[in-house]
């Protein structure tokens, strides 16, 4: 085996074993405790359930991730516009940065409930805006810090050349910023489909995700609200997965990312 | 009995596989207590190495190490050494003095006696005021002057230093060395001093070591016969420029390249 | 010149640092007071040119509906604090949100501390065991990715049903393992890489000095990581919250804020501002977590260099 080959096996195996010791026990616990499935169900019974509701499942994914797409998409692009005109004007920073920070804080989810009131409610809207609003407030923050937080070092070198602000932008901030722009989105990406389902539960139209996880639950069809959340998880991973193809397909390699906590 | 005594000591790096290196090769030394001993040589000749491997950070290949009588490693847990490096390595979040009293932490000292001997140190340093500071409040030469002070602190025989001086200015660093046979002199501390710079070399010590390139050997060992009392105008006399030249000349002749690499004519 | 006066030239005066960071502080309250003015303007605003019904704009039924009913004005909604809650008694909206508000938050603190303890251990077992780190890690990192609060409702339903030696599970119990479940997460991944940010010169200087492993960590390691750890705390209070809140919603948790919301919610028809003072609770305990957590943040970090890191 080549040494590259074996290098990676060397890196996959420790979780690999680890997740499947972790089902194992999983199943094992139930099994021998006899647990009842209020309170856990088989990881075999989940398999089992996801397969015989396939296409019920994939139905609820759709509408979560059509949902979670739309809001991904406005709310990106609403926070990059932002968050150039906060590069811009420093009022507006100061004013809406505590805003956000604080919107980061509080559980946003109880706006549903007043978005459901505002709108019909067969409506779409009340998930999509939630789960615009949260996007939003993410790129927006990381977006501004990107066009922000430029070496000092390039700014100085543009200004000696007399760069004009547009100029500056251009060249140095928005180039600076992309990283952070994928930072963001590889943090919205799975928060939309959480967001797009759990609005779910506070009620308004009933199709997606969230209202079969509870329903099934609510009739105690455990296993199957068990395999409604392995497609939440699916669709959540699947959406973080997109991301970071995207980000992988526009981003040279090599260049240095920052982190998950802004830093 | 010897400070330190280094017998047939090799070192390789990464045995066997494609990136071996081989560090050190037949290293002998003696080293008597109370002397300054400089090592000096080009970059990568292994001079930190041997110094890591008498500090016990690393063990040699083959070979042994004794230090103060003892193997190398029951020094180090014994604590009979002190060490400093290039960054001084403070910690952030620790006073000056509490910096200085971590050794004496760690070996189960109680406050009272921590405090007592880290404002001594201080003294020693010529700090006192900056007890209750914050590292990043000071200058890089008085954060190295704590490094020192929390490396003689536990007063062990032997202070091990690797390149103290690199990251200062060059009128700080001629300070920094006034200040370091000064408080050696008072101590009366066996010093081993890892350096690039000929001039601070041979100012400092009483013998300098001359180490080859790559895999590096000792070839050759340049006494300075100036005693313990050094100051300003030892800087220039005569025999000094003599001893700069005649280090110079045996780095020279370690090496079979005719450019010198990483070495400073300051 | 003495060694002494030269030295004192050299120092870095330290005091006017700390009296800029509260002046900061305090300007970024006063701007979120300001946004806030800002937001309840753009709201009457809205009220007094939107279409009363709702609207569509290129056919999108995107516009909220303007009239009272739906949208009070921002003085109804302060005032109906102060109002009795009506029907049942004569307790003040303020009094019961702040209750409910109460009961939310002790089973925030308790989720809190629970998985800010195993979230620690977590990272101190990984930070020894490569092996364990290796093993887990990509699980930690992954789990950010996952909706974890979809196990919200199969959690919940533990309650009232679950027998754990002698003591039955009850509702809220679930809803603070939950709240611990979503802090445990970021506050194992920033503790780990906290616990991993020590120069290796440092590490060095440690084994230089004998220390045994327990000392480096306490000393050298722990101290180290409290910058990557608080950012992490803010994260996992935000996750308590939201673990708590949204049980609490997914089942009857009766006496938490979230349940209020509900609650509130169905009562729109005959009270229109109702549904507002219960969020407007809700965000008050997620501010108030954050705010714990910057309180932690100044008091173990005020002797240390501000970089930019969190």
């Amino acid at each position: 085996m080549s040494r590259r080959a074996v290098r990676v096996l060397a890196g996959v195996a420790p979780p690999l074993f680890f997740g499947v010791l972790l089902l194992g026990v999983w199943e094992a616990i139930v099994r021998g405790f006899d647990l009842k499935p209020y309170f856990l169900v088989p990881p075999s019974n989940i398999g089992s359930r996801f397969v015989d509701n396939w296409g019920n499942i994939w139905a609820a994914m759709r509408v979560s991730g059509t949902n979670a797409a739309f809001g991904l998409v406005l709310g990106s692009m609403a926070g990059i516009v932002i968050a150039f005109l906060l590069s811009r004007f420093k009022l507006l920073d100061e004013l809406i940065t505590p805003m956000s920070i604080a919107v980061n804080a509080i559980p946003a989810f109880v706006l549903v409930s007043v978005f459901s009131n505002m709108f019909s409610t067969t409506s779409v809207v009340p998930r999509r805006l939630m789960v615009t609003l949260v996007v939003f407030f993410v790129v927006l923050v990381n977006v501004a810090k990107g066009l922000r937080q430029v070496d000092a070092t390039h700014a100085e070198l543009m200004r000696s050349y007399a760069a004009s602000n547009w100029e500056i932008l251009r060249k140095v901030r928005v180039p600076n910023a992309i990283p952070y722009l994928f930072t963001a989105l590889k943090i919205a990406a799975p928060l939309s489909v959480i967001y797009a389902y759990v609005s779910e539960y506070f009620g308004g139209a009933q199709d997606g995700l969230g209202s079969r996880i509870t329903g099934n639950i609510a009739n105690s069809k455990n296993a199957v609200g068990w395999a409604y959340v392995l497609g939440a998880c699916l669709l959540g991973l699947a959406f973080y997965v997109i991301s970071i193809a995207i980000e992988a397909a526009v981003t040279p390699r090599g260049l240095a990312q920052p982190n998950r906590d802004g830093s | 009995m010897n400070a330190v005594e280094v017998m047939g000591v090799r070192k390789v790096f990464n045995q066997g596989k494609g990136n071996q290196v081989d560090a050190l090769v037949d290293i002998d030394l003696v080293i008597s207590p109370g002397s300054f001993v400089t090592l000096i040589g080009p970059s990568g000749c292994g001079k930190s190495t041997l110094l890591r491997l008498i500090a016990n950070l690393t063990e040699p290949t083959s070979g042994s190490i004794s230090v103060n009588g003892k193997r190398a490693k029951q020094a180090r847990l014994d604590q009979d050494y002190g060490m400093a490096f290039q960054q001084a390595g403070l910690f952030d979040w620790r006073t000056v003095a509490r910096n200085i009293e971590l050794p004496l932490e760690l070996k189960g000292w109680d406050r009272a006696k921590r405090r007592a001997r880290s404002t001594e140190m201080l003294d020693l340093v010529k700090l006192p005021e900056f007890s209750g500071y914050m590292p990043w409040q000071l200058s890089g030469g008085m954060q190295q002057r704590v490094a020192i002070a929390r490396a003689l602190a536990a007063h062990p025989p032997l202070l091990l230093m690797d390149e103290p001086f690199g990251a200062l200015d060059e009128m700080t660093r001629e300070h920094m060395q006034a200040e370091l046979l000064r408080i050696c002199a008072s101590t009366g501390t066996t010093v081993i001093f890892v350096t690039h710079s000929i001039p601070e070399a041979v100012y400092l010590s009483s013998q300098v070591v001359v180490m080859s390139p790559r895999p590096g050997r000792i070839t050759q060992l340049v006494d300075v016969p100036f005693g313990k009392e050094r100051s300003e105008e030892t800087r220039e006399d005569a025999l000094f420029y003599a001893k700069i030249t005649e280090v110079r000349e045996a780095l020279r002749g370690a090496e079979f390249e005719p450019t010198a690499r990483g070495i400073e004519d300051r | 010149m003495t060694a002494t006066t030269k030295n004192l030239k050299e120092v870095v005066a330290a005091a006017p640092v700390q009296r800029y960071w509260l002046v900061r502080r305090a300007r970024r309250a006063a701007m979120f007071v300001l946004s806030v003015v800002i937001i309840a303007a753009g709201w009457e605003l809205y009220k007094s040119v939107g279409p009363q019904d709702g609207g569509s704009v290129l056919g999108w039924k995107i516009l909220p509906r303007a009239k009272d009913r739906v949208m009070p004005h921002v003085s109804d909604i302060v005032s109906r604090f102060g109002d009795p809650i009506g029907r049942s008694s004569d307790e003040s909206v303020l009094s019961v949100v702040l209750k409910a508000v109460f009961y939310s938050l002790r089973l925030v603190l308790a989720g809190f501390a629970i998985g800010l303890v195993a979230g620690v251990l977590l990272a101190v077992v990984m930070t020894r065991f490569k092996i364990a780190a290796r093993a887990v890690l990509p699980y930690l990192v992954i789990s950010q990715t996952i909706p974890l609060i979809a196990l919200a409702p199969l959690v919940v339903s533990w309650g009232g049903k679950l027998k754990v030696g002698g003591l039955v599970w009850e509702r809220w119990m679930s809803a603070s393992l939950l709240g611990a479940f979503l802090t445990f997460f970021p506050i194992a991944v920033g503790t780990l890489r906290g616990l991993q940010s020590p120069p290796a010169s440092s590490i060095e200087l440690m084994d230089s000095l004998a220390a045994p492993w327990r000392s480096t960590l306490f000393k050298l390691r722990f101290p180290s990581a409290l910058p990557y750890m608080i950012p992490a705390l803010k994260l996992g209070a935000a996750g308590a919250v939201i673990g708590v809140v949204v049980s609490e919603i997914s089942t009857g948790l009766r006496g938490g804020i979230g349940r209020l919301v509900i609650e509130f919610g169905r009562l729109t028809t005959s009270d229109p501002a109702i549904v507002y003072t219960a969020v407007i609770g809700a965000a008050v305990l997620g501010l108030t977590m954050a705010a714990l957590v910057s309180l932690v943040d100044v008091l173990l970090m005020r002797n240390r260099p501000r970089e930019v890191l969190a």
